[in-house]
């Protein structure tokens, strides 16, 4: 009776044992087509956004009868692959080297987690295969590239722009806020609390915060640090209350988010939110908050009813009507697919990536988040970094005003006093909560 | 030419007299020779990527079976050895330019002293409290990596490491050739006196410092061999990675090791290490159902623990052989009677 079952054990490992040395060493199939990989986190929202924004543009290029490489017509193959990367690091280096290897994908989009992204890119790297990033921020990802540039001059960052813009245009939304709470209710000196999640990500901002909002002629009324996944933040936001605070710049990535929306609308606090609360970004923030997130405002790359440009709409309504929800930044993929990818390839007539590297690092060209072009150092040496400001990639600032996430910002910016305002078709004015304007209307 | 026919027929001899009579030797020498000749039949990047990986992590698990399967310290931290060893490595390397030859060894020596650290405070506790003690260094150390980011690379942890050498299958066999040599250093320890030693503490403790024994000193000896070889672990993954992040700490990865440690079979170093070559290659191979590959991996383990508690391989060689009640020696399960004393086999 013991024997068969040894026998059994012994077949079914020689069986894995062979179908694994098969997959993995099986032949590619002849390149018929132009085969894109999307790597990113799968099984969440951000991968979703990735896969989402890529099947969107392969179809859209596809049913246009594909890229024309030279003389030939080529469609587009999508290859996903899951990352893992918010559990598993190796998994993500995994991923991509499969996609690589075993795939042989021509071009890659995706990656999120910054400390994936960078074995991840060095394996594209060292395969000499395009590969822009949407989601990862950190700026290294394209100091790289400008230190050494014949190594990784084949990353591209796609969306969305480094996290150096990130905090500059919070910074930028935090005094178009003030200064409308200084002429709407005469407050003479705005009192300004942080409120950031207790995440590593948010020590650069908490700093820089701490420094800039003084110079901006504010006061800091103390900095509050809420647990990412706290359920409830009453302490926190009595304190806020107590501090005298005007307005809370928020910093949050994480579920926190939402609660602290939800009950700082439930206890009227006379402050209002602005900032990066990445859970006031989703359709679902509304539902989740039960409509106590009225008011919060945030920093976001699509609105519907916002465009940027001709491109914006036809974007945002697509993917709405294809997948019920708005596209967040790492749907971005599709920009780089569409406008970054297929003019650059039927450009060039070809898929050699260095002819590609070439064309794309010096093109300018528009997209459904505004018009692409690339930046170089101090030293004149390529980054392949997305430019910032107006003209150019700004995102938006957006806020939930009755159910609807609308956008408030840019309105009439202007980078500097002798740059052309900047306003964007579909903003609206920005709203003070009423129980704000009641506790300080004099 | 008489000495090499010599050596030859000895070596003839040995295969007949101690290999082949044995289906777990067999079943060694067969996984050496796969793992000798793999680069020959495939040069397939992403398949030498995956077994130079499945080599590292096939040292840190047997390192944690050293340490907790033969010494019963249960350690629920082993990836702070690692990722000691892997942030040594990567901070000597870049910083000091030592190559990746000087930077694996002297990352394992800071590990070692990163056993003897957590030895110490841990040399009063056992069982429960142990392992949650242990379980709280790596955290403990990923707070200060956070807290010296200008040192460790904060969150994006140290990048830009030289490789250790430019050829996937060069870095294929100095992986499987440190694990044969490191997995075989690590069962001669556990063969040895000292071995006998991290035995009976595991067992009985009491009685060990009452046959007048220094358990402490053998205690944190275990602490210093096992960091020692996750150090290996940590810094060849570094180096191959090209990356020491906080990752490397994480709960998970701790847990991971436990896991192909007790899939494997505690206490025996084989078995962690066939483990490893079979689910970490599996996990890959389960890509091709994304959704679900997690899962199927968490069903993999729970049939196999289910059915085989002491793990799949003291399974499995207790299915193919039979031990000798006379004279210990282990035989064929087919055969009726010891191939050494001929006593009788049940």
């Amino acid at each position: 009776m013991k024997k068969p079952v040894v026998s059994i054990i012994i077949a079914v490992v020689v069986i894995v044992a062979a179908a694994v040395i098969y997959y993995a060493t099986r032949p590619p199939e002849a390149a018929a087509t132009i085969k894109i990989g999307v790597i990113g986190p799968m099984q969440y929202v951000q991968g979703i956004g990735h896969w989402n924004g890529a099947t969107m543009a392969a179809d859209e290029i596809n049913a246009a009868g594909g890229i024309q490489v030279g003389d030939k017509k080529m469609k587009i193959e999508l290859v996903q692959a899951d990352s893992n990367e918010f559990i598993n690091i190796t998994d993500a280096t995994n991923a991509m080297e499969r996609l690589i290897t075993n795939d042989k994908v021509d071009f890659i989009v995706g990656g999120f987690r910054t400390e994936a992204v960078l074995p991840m890119q060095d394996i594209a790297m060292e395969n000499k295969k395009i590969f822009i990033g949407v989601g990862a921020a950190h700026d290294e990802l394209c100091l790289r590239v400008a230190k050494d540039y014949d190594t990784y001059k084949y990353f591209f960052r796609g969306s969305p722009f480094n996290s150096s813009y990130l905090g500059r245009t919070s910074f930028i939304h935090l005094g178009t806020v003030a200064a409308i709470l200084k002429n709407t209710l005469n407050i003479e000196n705005i009192k300004v609390a942080i409120a950031a999640e207790k995440a590593i990500w948010t020590e650069p901002m908490i700093k820089a915060s701490e420094g800039v909002i003084p110079k901006m002629g504010m006061e800091l009324a103390g900095v509050w640090r809420p647990s990412p996944v706290a359920t409830d933040v009453t302490a926190e936001l009595s304190a806020i209350q107590r501090s005298g605070a005007h307005i809370i710049f928020t910093i949050f990535s994480s579920s926190v988010g939402i609660p602290f929306a939800r009950q700082a609308g439930e206890l009227k606090i006379p402050a209002v939110q602005v900032g990066i609360n990445v859970e006031a970004q989703k359709d679902g923030f509304w539902q989740a908050t039960q409509q106590m997130g009225n008011y919060v405002s945030t920093l976001n790359t699509y609105c519907r009813g916002v465009e940027y440009n001709e491109l914006t709409k036809p974007f945002v309504d697509g993917y709405v009507e294809r997948f019920g929800e708005t596209p967040t930044y790492t749907a971005d993929t599709y920009t780089a697919i569409k406008y970054a990818l297929k003019p650059t390839i039927e450009k060039a007539g070809t898929l050699d990536a260095d002819t590609l590297v070439a064309i794309l690092e010096n093109a300018s060209y528009m997209a459904p988040s505004g018009k692409v072009e690339y930046l170089k150092d101090e030293n004149g040496n390529h980054m392949h970094e997305l430019k910032w400001g107006p003209g150019n990639i700004t995102a938006l600032g957006v806020q939930w005003q009755d159910g609807e996430l609308k956008g408030f910002w840019p309105n009439k910016w202007k980078a500097v006093p002798e740059a052309p305002e900047v306003t964007y078709k579909g903003i609206v004015p920005y709203k003070i909560p009423p129980w704000v304007i009641e506790a300080y209307k004099k | 030419m008489e000495l090499i026919v010599f050596y030859l027929r000895k070596l003839v001899t040995i295969i007949m007299n101690e290999v082949i009579v044995l289906p777990s030797r067999v079943v060694v020498v067969v996984f050496f020779l796969f793992l000798l000749f793999l680069p020959v039949f495939t040069s397939n990047q992403y398949t030498l990527r995956i077994f130079t990986l499945t080599c590292i992590f096939a040292i840190l698990a047997a390192s944690w079976d050293l340490l907790s399967g033969f010494t019963g310290q249960m350690n629920f931290g082993h990836a702070l050895f690692f990722g000691v060893g892997a942030y040594s490595a990567a901070m000597i390397n870049l910083h000091a330019h030592i190559p990746p030859w000087g930077s694996i060894p002297l990352g394992a020596l800071v590990a070692v002293l990163a056993g003897l650290i957590i030895g110490i405070p841990c040399l009063r506790l056992r069982g429960t409290y142990l392992a949650l003690t242990t379980l709280a260094f790596p955290i403990i150390l990923m707070g200060l990596v956070f807290a010296f980011p200008d040192l460790t690379g904060g969150e994006l942890g140290i990048s830009g490491i030289e490789r250790i050498t430019n050829s996937r299958v060069a870095n294929y066999y100095i992986a499987a050739g440190l694990m044969f040599g490191l997995c075989t250093i690590m069962w001669k320890i556990t063969d040895s006196n000292t071995g006998i030693i991290f035995h009976a503490i595991r067992e009985d403790e009491l009685a060990v410092r009452a046959s007048g024994i220094n358990t402490t000193r053998y205690k944190l000896m275990a602490f210093c061999l096992s960091g020692f070889f996750a150090g290996i672990a940590g810094g060849l993954y570094a180096h191959f990675m090209r990356i020491a992040g906080p990752s490397t700490l994480e709960v998970s990865m701790s847990f991971l090791v436990v896991i192909w440690a007790v899939f494997g079979g505690v206490a025996t170093i084989y078995g962690p290490v066939g483990a490893v070559f079979i689910l970490f290659p599996l996990l890959e191979f389960l890509r091709f159902w994304q959704e679900y590959r997690t899962l199927m991996f968490a069903c993999v383990l729970i049939v196999i623990l289910l059915y085989m508690p002491d793990g799949l391989f003291p399974w499995l060689r207790d299915k193919i052989e039979t031990e000798c009640p006379r004279c210990k020696i282990r035989n064929i399960s087919s055969r009726t009677t010891c191939r050494v004393c001929t006593a009788r086999l049940d």
